[in-house]
């Protein structure tokens, strides 16, 4: 019964043509829905896992205008959604896995549907880049995470070796400071990348000690992370660090694997497009983290999203 | 019907959409908040070795992360 049910619902998503599919439903594709949507313009956001995106696994976003006393990640993202929803957008969740972007109808492929599309906004934003050490894959989940604010709890007077010492890691070492003082940040320049404001904090809590130009060479340990092996870049002196949990904070790998091999992407995958967030495909846009820019925040994809949507719209109206 | 424990903590995204995902398809379950309860904390890494959510138990079976193909086979639902 149920087999039939979906079967059906498969069968009539393929069979209507969108104006607009979005991909991706973090900050970038959500404003991206809400301007489409009153543009009237027929459109879906497809999600893979929650819409927020990487956005809803920040503790408290501070910078983003509107709430001066900041708002939670999880909670802006809700705010979002629900505001996307007024304006008639759908969203769907599922993972796209491959698409068609050439030609006047678009398709997006999931493993056993597809969806078409006049227009496509690509917003799937990027990952965390894996940390690439001697025994990363064996303790993956087993001491190493790329998220702080899920697994931070489970590391209660642990030992925690923060990998990174950009915007993410400084912030998220601040938010694991509640659950241990015991945090060591490893990070391979010699200097921190966060910005300023983050820096200061830091240095509030005295016990976090800090191994600049130093790299992880491996995550050692029987069943479970024990210690980590690091060394200094400059005079390649190796020493060990105790360590329960390992939580990574090295830059993002932006998720365009699944895509059109023409649509053209930087050196590091990302997707180039012009100031009206137009790839080299026609009908095609792409907003937030995903694109080639300077500075990836909510803000920023917020603000590539209604652009995006915008763009779009003088696209079909000149079709 | 099976008993489903699905061991998270608020503010994990895996979380949500595998929650998300069970409401969906009316599958009843416990939803254990790991970041306030030390002992289901202790009972979840025991039963799965892991240490990151969300451990979802089916039965007495362990699924780690949001396994949706697992789930459903568990479950038997397509």
């Amino acid at each position: 019964m149920l087999q039939l049910k979906m079967k059906k619902q498969e069968e009539k998503i393929s069979k209507i043509i969108y104006d607009l599919v979005i991909i991706g439903g973090g900050p970038a594709g959500l404003t991206a829905g809400i301007y489409a949507g009153r543009a009237r313009l027929k459109t879906v956001i497809i999600e893979e896992i929650i819409t927020g995106g990487q956005s809803a696994t920040t503790e408290l976003l501070e910078n983003y205008p509107g709430f001066k006393d900041g708002v939670g990640g999880m909670d802006l993202a809700m705010i979002m959604t629900e505001q996307v929803k007024r304006f008639g957008t759908e969203i769907i969740y599922g993972k796209v896995i491959s698409t068609k972007l050439t030609g006047e109808i678009k398709d997006i492929y999931f493993a056993s549907s597809m969806i078409k599309a006049k227009a496509v906004i690509i917003a799937s934003g990027a990952i965390p880049r894996k940390i690439k050490a001697e025994g990363a894959d064996k303790f993956h989940g087993r001491g190493i995470s790329y998220c702080a604010t899920c697994d931070g709890a489970l590391f209660r007077d642990k030992k925690i070796v923060i990998v990174g010492a950009g915007n993410s890691a400084i912030e998220e070492g601040i938010f694991l400071q509640r659950f241990t003082k015991d945090i060591t940040f490893v990070q391979d320049l010699p200097y921190l990348t966060a910005e300023k404001i983050l820096q200061e904090r830091i240095k509030n809590y005295p016990d976090t000690k800090f191994y600049l130009g130093t790299i992880i060479k491996s995550i050692n340990g029987e069943e479970r992370v024990e210690s980590v092996t690091a060394r200094t870049v400059k005079e390649n002196k190796e020493f060990e660090i105790p360590a329960d949990g390992v939580f990574v904070y090295i830059g993002y790998i932006p998720k365009t694997d699944f895509l059109d091999k023409g649509l053209k992407l930087d050196g590091q995958g990302y997707i180039v497009t012009d100031e009206n967030l137009k790839t080299n495909l026609d009908g095609v846009f792409a907003a937030g983290d995903v694109r080639v820019k300077d500075l990836r925040q909510v803000i920023t994809a917020a603000s590539d999203g209604a652009i995006a949507a915008h763009s779009v719209e003088k696209y079909l109206e000149n079709k | 019907m099976a008993v489903v424990k699905v061991y998270s903590t608020s503010s994990c995204p895996w979380c949500a959409r595998a929650k998300q995902y069970l409401r969906s398809k009316n599958i009843p379950f416990a939803d254990i908040n790991v970041a306030t309860d030390r002992n289901a904390a202790m009972e979840m890494v025991r039963k799965s070795g892991q240490q990151g959510v969300p451990v979802i138990d089916i039965d007495g079976n362990i699924i780690v992360g949001f396994d949706q193909a697992r789930i459903d086979s568990l479950l038997g639902i397509a």
